[in-house]
């Protein structure tokens, strides 16, 4: 096994009585794209901050390349940060903010004026570089911000919600650029988001965290099919959670929620999975599928209010009989809920109990 | 026919949007000006008394001044003086300023507090305060004491314009400096210094300015061995009634419009005062 990029081990950051970060554990696979995802203060900024030097662990340590960088400042640990306000220097040219990395390394004027076009280059903004970064768009500004991290080769790139100052669609578009440019690279990613589309979409690994822990952590398709508790579950857009008549508790996506006419055949409840009746209480229009909010009584016998998304396209559709015709407010229907589709949950601290 | 109204009621509105303040900001104009203009006028009499309107027209008192001895000294030792109080106002006040927007020191408050507090202070306490101590208790030579003064008169403004243009600045910047591979000294020189250049040369610009003029520190500090112009113009009044002194004040006036010329051109007004106003 090779070691680690990076290893967090019981790492704590407190400031005064709060305890920012929760002794985590963590191993920063090498070569892969890292994304540590959680909701709006959870500890992910002081978790990169801390791997990057800018605040150090009350306890714990921190490796990298299995060397104890604890107290390692920031100059001497050989990563490159791309910050959420980008912070390219206003007074240097784009040309020198990338090479800037490289001046402090004494790299000779020559290598370093072609390794920074490289850098350029590889964000696709290589005919740029005598503008000051005033003169650029978000977008531009973003890529020489990770330009200026990649230049001086680092043995980590570290992003925080580097996306989060994009419009929806170069939001998506530079997912994939910097998927490509970490294949191209083969640099080692950590990335900070609080978007689960952007985590499962770039990660190879996932980090989930709460309240400065660390509560799941695996690769998308191993983590989203399969939520570890209840938390992790809601974030990752479950909305409908029932318990089921063993007791367990189980989470199930509107989009596997299939509403059938209230006289339909109950073959679903064949293969192990969910059959209830319900009552329509709410129909919204989305344009490409209706949000049905429905009533009804989960296996255990207490009711649940459950949302299900209905594909629009099927309303047309009144051959397709398992789908039958649009609801409205007020119908009695049928709820299946294949046993595929629900994601079993271990039993979540008391403070949360079901809505 | 709407639009028309419209549009009679928008210049209505913007014409008497603020009449009590327009013609108060008029009348302060004049107020100011008037007397100035008064003094450079007469400034180029041919006559001998300090009259207006100004009896022929003579650059005679302009030569006067410029030979008067007790101006030329006075002149340099008040550039001196300003040079030397600017310069130490900024060498102590940055480092004040990056404590208080960047440091990790508790009580900023307090330290911002203190380095301010010499704008609320009347000058001449302060005056008479170091008189005493400095001058009587501890000896120390007339210069000295002035420019311990003034350095002190100047500190705010040091403190608050470079505060202004840091405070502009995202701390993001030296950490991004940093991670690169800078030293906290380098990441200073080469990031935070640039950064901060507007405020220092609007810093540098006000205090030297406001040295210059200083008269309450001055007047209360000053020995036969060190005068500064205005004390010595305002000495100079006292005993004579000649338009020399017009012609020496039209010529500070001159000096101090190019100055703020240069100014204008180099970082602009609202960069300077709006660093006071903050
Ligand atoms: N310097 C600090 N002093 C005190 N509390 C802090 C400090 N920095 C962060 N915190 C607190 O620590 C917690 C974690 O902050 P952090 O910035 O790591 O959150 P985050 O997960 O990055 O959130 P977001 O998604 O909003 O950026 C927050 O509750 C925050 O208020
Ligand atoms: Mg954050």
């Amino acid at each position: 096994m090779t070691t680690p990029a990076a290893e967090l081990v019981g790492v704590s950051q407190r400031f005064g009585s709060f305890t920012a970060v929760d002794s985590i554990d963590l191993r920063i696979p090498r070569g892969r794209l890292t994304t540590l995802l959680g909701p709006s203060g959870c500890g992910k900024t002081t978790t990169l901050r801390m791997l990057a030097g800018y605040a150090s662990p009350t306890s714990g340590r921190i490796l990298i390349d299995g060397q104890d960088a604890t107290r390692t400042p920031p100059e001497k640990r050989d990563l490159g940060m791309v910050f959420q306000s980008y912070a390219l220097f206003p007074h240097l040219t784009v040309a020198d903010n990338v090479a800037y990395g490289l001046t402090m390394r004494k790299v000779p004027a020559p290598e370093r004026r072609r390794r920074a076009g490289e850098a350029l280059e590889l964000v696709g903004l290589g005919h740029l570089g005598d503008r000051r970064p005033k003169q650029l768009s978000g977008g531009q500004q973003q890529r020489v911000a990770l330009a200026r991290a990649i230049a001086i080769r680092p043995r980590l790139l570290l992003l925080d919600e580097p996306l989060s100052n994009l419009d929806a669609r170069l939001r998506v578009q530079m997912r994939a650029e910097i998927r490509r440019i970490q294949s191209e690279t083969g640099l080692t990613v950590v990335l900070v988001t609080h978007d689960q589309d952007e985590a499962l979409e770039m990660s190879d690994e996932m980090v989930l965290m709460r309240a400065g822990k660390v509560v799941q952590t695996g690769a998308p398709r191993d983590v989203f099919p399969a939520p570890a508790d209840r938390f992790v579950a809601e974030f990752l857009g479950y909305e409908n959670f029932l318990t089921l008549a063993d007791g367990r508790e189980a989470a199930v996506r509107p989009e596997h929620l299939r509403i059938v006419p209230a006289d339909a055949p109950l073959d679903g409840a064949a293969d192990g999975g969910v059959v209830l009746d319900a009552v329509v209480v709410d129909v919204a229009y989305r344009g490409v599928d209706l949000l049905v909010t429905l009533d009804a009584t989960d296996p255990a016998g207490a009711p649940v209010r459950l949302v299900a998304d209905h594909r629009a396209d099927h309303r047309s559709d009144h051959s397709d009989a398992a789908t039958g015709p649009a609801p409205s407010a007020g119908d009695r229907v049928r709820l299946l809920a294949p046993r595929a589709r629900l994601a079993l949950l271990t039993a979540e601290p008391a403070t949360e109990g079901l809505s | 026919m709407t639009g028309q109204t419209l549009n009679q009621g928008a210049g209505r509105s913007l014409r008497l949007r603020h009449p009590v303040a327009g013609t108060l900001a008029v009348a302060g104009y004049v107020i100011m000006i008037v007397p100035i203009l008064f003094v450079v006028a007469t400034a180029f009499t041919a006559g001998s008394t300090l009259r207006f309107p100004p009896e022929g027209l003579s650059l005679k008192w302009f030569g006067e001044a410029v030979a008067y001895s007790p101006f030329t000294e006075a002149v340099v030792s008040s550039l001196e003086l300003a040079v030397l109080a600017t310069a130490l106002a900024l060498v102590l006040g940055v480092p004040v300023t990056l404590a208080i927007h960047r440091g990790r020191i508790p009580g900023k408050g307090l330290l911002e507090g203190l380095f301010l507090s010499p704008l609320v202070v009347p000058e001449l306490v302060v005056g008479l305060a170091l008189y005493q101590q400095l001058m009587i208790g501890l000896h120390l030579d007339n210069f000295t004491t002035l420019l311990l003064g003034h350095t002190a008169l100047l500190l705010p403004y040091a403190v608050r314009v470079t505060g202004a243009s840091l405070a502009l600045a995202d701390p993001a910047l030296e950490e991004a400096a940093r991670g690169l591979g800078a030293s906290p000294l380098r990441a200073f020189v080469t990031v935070t210094l640039p950064m901060l250049r507007p405020g220092l040369i609007s810093a540098g610009l006000l205090g030297f300015v406001t040295s210059f003029n200083n008269v309450p520190l001055s007047l209360l500090l000053q020995t036969r061995d060190f005068r500064t112009l205005p004390v010595t113009m305002l000495d100079y009044v006292q005993q004579s009634y000649d338009p020399m002194v017009a012609a020496a004040s039209t010529l500070v006036l001159a000096a101090t419009v190019v100055v703020a010329v240069v100014a204008e051109r180099t970082v602009g007004f609202a960069k300077i005062f709006g660093g006071i106003n903050r």
